[in-house]
């Protein structure tokens, strides 16, 4: 007893630590199956731990043990109800079981292959755009280049077949700010901070906001009640004559390209039902240095322009228009330029500027 | 592995070397101690391992060479010349290694090569002095020079402090149960303060220096001193904490730096082991403050021209050195009398000089020095704020790790702590901080992109 008097802590510790592992051990064959996990350097606690980050705590280990192969991850399931109570699902979660699951919902290869041949059409595609010429023509040359049409090339073939008129950018004047929203993580913040046009737009923007929580998230300030609301509540409640969507980066590491633009499409769509006469400018996303695209796996260009040949499909030059800010920003190799960041993924302060001229000249009138 | 606060160290090295260490007889604890040592270090570095051994084994033949004249009759012009011997060879090659960092970048120089060849250094100049009766035996030294709780960053544990005998070794459930609170408590202030407060100077690194506004700048300054500190100290914490945990006796490192009353009393508060090692075997052997005013200034400033030097190749640490040197002369000279006199004006003083100094430490390109300097002193002109109000979203995004590490700076409040370790809450508190430690952790090692959002 005189024992336990003299080292309480070293025998909490022990205790919790050996109560951690035991969890970690029976919830490794389990709830926690989908991490990656190696012996000799983590700890079993430690997927205790990576679980209670994920959203999943240990005592669902007891219902979960004797899960077949077949069914859902214990973590999966976790997020998938996340989901459906409107939680924020904040990027880190599940970020496995996204993954696993993709992995296993994966198309073939060479599905694979005619969707990277079509996105690099569908950069030109926007890039001729952006010049003004018809996108009949585009999209023509599209399906004529490419025998193998995809489902989505058929949406934009069927797109361009429509009888409406099609717009192009045109220069103006701050003024153009006084009726738009942004949505948007970071970069958008930043935007916010130092675009010295917070007076007139209002925005929706908060560092690490993904494509699945930009809905979820509270990121306003009701001005009435002072509560925090969400995106979409703000877009309920007040009718804007433009919407900015930059958003992409912190999904990086998550899903496929088309796991995330089945939501980009779904989130496009959602804007589209509450603002039904904003224009919507889908942004492609920022890119980053090309010191930093040399040497991260993840946050590199070609996983950007990637994403971005992607978004820029969702365009019909109508309603929706996408606008590329890279081209203002970019070097002659394509990647962020240098001088206007230091950490290779943000504008430094001043430089926001710039991104605020380009919208500018980017502007639409219908 | 090398790094206490990852989970290899925390939860396979240590507590299967402390188990090994606890079965292990008294009698070969030391041996167990060297072993684990050294299987610690060639875990961080497989091939410098080997020139570990060797200083060891060079550093001992010349101790025995420096003691086996003690006694002869040339005895001390003949200590001195093997000392001068023995230092040319441990300081030349920290020497090489520096200049070598400063070419090709600091991933060169061997884990803890500036710790051991101190511990080296102040050890044969000991031996020199006669402060030691008789030479340890080489596994003793062996065991001081290696042991890895204080291979990678020190504290710079002279030999005498160390009980390297067997019978001087203190074991109990106490000491345990101590060290492991300090060990927890520096895990706490490294990975919950620090590490956070890292993210606001990283921030702010973001926005572009000439862009903030002069209040962010000097929030910045005070959150990277906190930072350096929490960092330093929590590692300090963590290394003295594994040492009581052994049966060796704590050391000090810091003594709450930040309540001095002068920029000098910060220094002999801050990484105390540096700058007791730099004042006996520098500042004094040049002659101290003895031979007049001149011969002190200009000790001073050797003293600082290197401590400048020791911590980085680049010119921003020489102006740092050289700012301290200046003000800490001085206050040497004249400021010292009257902040003796006022000690609210020295407290002042010293918390408005220090996180200059540290912008000076923490900046290393000098144009972007200039910069942030110009953004603290805007009067001195360059940039412009492009978000006045900038310092509120930081405010709000960092005033709880703010507050904390301001109160976890105040001498009472970890004195109180301290006294009271034993109270249940107390305990509860150590647990706790551990495991959300732990959690952090883990949380960044699955997922480095927490800590990368966009």
């Amino acid at each position: 007893m005189n024992f336990i008097k003299k080292c309480p802590v070293f025998l909490c510790l022990t205790a919790s630590g050996l109560l951690l592992a035991l969890a970690g051990i029976c919830g490794r064959f389990s709830i926690y199956k989908e991490y990656e996990f190696d012996i000799v350097k983590r700890p079993f606690l430690a997927l205790v731990m990576e679980g209670a980050a994920k959203g999943t705590a240990p005592w669902e280990a007891a219902g979960n043990l004797g899960m077949g192969e077949d069914e859902f991850p214990g973590s999966l399931l976790a997020l998938v109800q996340n989901r459906d109570r409107g939680q924020s699902i904040r990027y880190k979660d599940g970020e496995n079981a996204l993954e696993a699951f993709a992995k296993k919902n994966a198309a073939p290869k060479d599905r694979e292959g005619s969707l990277a041949a079509e996105m690099e059409e569908n950069t030109k595609d926007s890039g001729d755009a952006a010049a003004g010429q018809e996108t009949d023509e585009t999209s023509g040359k599209t399906a004529e280049k490419d025998d193998s049409p995809g489902e989505w090339e058929k949406a934009a073939q069927e797109r361009s077949l429509g009888e409406e008129k099609t717009y192009d950018f045109q220069t103006v004047t701050e003024d153009y700010f006084n009726d738009a929203a942004f949505i948007g993580d970071s970069r958008t913040v930043g935007l916010f901070e130092y675009g010295g046009i917070e007076e007139r737009a209002d925005f929706y923007a908060k560092i690490s906001l993904t494509i699945y929580n930009v809905f979820t998230e509270p990121l306003a300030r009701d001005e009435e009640t002072g509560k925090k609301i969400t995106a979409e509540e703000a877009l309920t409640r007040k009718q804007y004559g433009k919407v900015y969507l930059m958003l992409g980066i912190n999904e990086m590491g998550t899903g496929t390209t088309e796991t995330f633009m089945e939501e980009y499409k779904a989130v496009v769509d959602r804007i589209r039902e509450l603002q039904p006469d904003a224009v919507i400018f889908v942004e492609g996303i920022m890119k980053v240095t090309g010191s930093k695209d040399a040497e991260d796996p993840i946050f590199n260009n070609k996983n950007i322009e990637e994403k971005n040949a992607a978004i820029a499909r969702l365009a019909d030059n109508r309603n929706i228009f996408y606008i590329d800010v890279n081209e203002a920003v970019c070097d002659a190799e394509g990647n962020l330029n240098a001088e206007y960041t230091i950490d290779e993924v943000h504008l430094k302060a001043k430089y926001y500027e710039i991104w605020k001229q380009f919208l500018l000249e980017h502007g639409i009138e219908r | 592995m090398v790094v206490f606060t990852g989970l290899e160290f925390l939860f396979r090295f240590f507590p299967a070397f402390l188990a090994v260490y606890y079965i292990t007889p008294k009698k070969y604890r030391n041996t167990a101690l060297l072993l684990g040592s050294l299987v610690f270090y060639a875990m961080g570095e497989p091939y410098y391992v080997l020139l570990l051994l060797v200083m060891v084994w060079l550093n001992y033949f010349f101790a025995k060479k420096i003691y086996s004249c003690r006694d002869t009759r040339r005895g001390r012009k003949c200590r001195k010349d093997r000392l001068v011997m023995v230092l040319v060879m441990d300081v030349g090659l920290l020497a090489v290694f520096k200049l070598l960092g400063v070419f090709l970048g600091n991933s060169i120089l061997p884990l803890g090569l500036s710790f051991y060849i101190f511990k080296m250094i102040s050890f044969q100049a000991d031996v020199f002095r006669k402060e030691m009766t008789e030479l340890p035996t080489f596994k003793r030294t062996a065991v001081y020079f290696t042991m890895f709780p204080q291979i990678v960053s020190g504290p710079i544990m002279r030999f005498h402090e160390g009980s390297f005998l067997m019978e001087e070794r203190e074991y109990s459930w106490e000491k345990l149960e101590e060290g492991l609170q300090y060990f927890a408590a520096g895990l706490g202030t490294k990975v919950l303060l620090a590490d956070r407060l890292a993210i606001l100077w990283k921030d702010i690194h973001m926005i572009g220096y000439e862009s903030i506004s002069t209040p962010l700048a000097w929030l910045g300054a005070g959150a990277y001193s906190m930072e350096l500190y929490f960092d330093f100290w929590g590692y300090s914490l963590m290394a003295s904490g594994i040492c009581v945990m052994l049966g060796f006796p704590f050391i000090k490192n810091f003594d709450s730096p930040y309540a001095s009353k002068s920029i000098s009393e910060f220094w002999r508060r801050w990484h105390m082991t540096l700058g007791s090692f730099f004042r006996d075997y520098v500042y004094i052997p040049l002659g101290g403050s003895r031979d007049g005013m001149t011969r002190t200034v200009r000790n001073l400033l050797a003293v600082w021209l290197l401590t400048g030097l020791w911590h980085g190749g680049s010119p921003n640490f020489v102006i740092w050195g050289l700012v301290l040197f200046l003000l800490i002369t001085i206050e040497k000279l004249w400021l010292g009398k009257l902040f003796a006199k006022f000690p609210l004006a020295g407290r002042c003083y010293t918390l408005l000089f220090i996180p200059v100094t540290w912008v000076l430490f923490a900046v290393t390109d000098l144009g972007q020095l200039w910069l942030y300097l110009g953004r603290m002193f805007p009067f001195a002109g360059g940039g412009i704020a492009v978000n006045p109000h900038d310092i509120l979203k930081y405010l709000g995004m960092y005033w709880h790790y703010l507050l904390l590490g301001v109160a976890w700076c105040i001498p009472a409040v970890s004195g109180f702590l301290k006294k009271h370790r034993k109270h249940p809450l107390a305990v509860l508190l150590t647990v706790a901080v551990f495991w959300i430690s732990v959690y952090c952790i883990v949380s960044m090692e699955s997922n480095p992109f927490a800590y990368l959002k966009f």
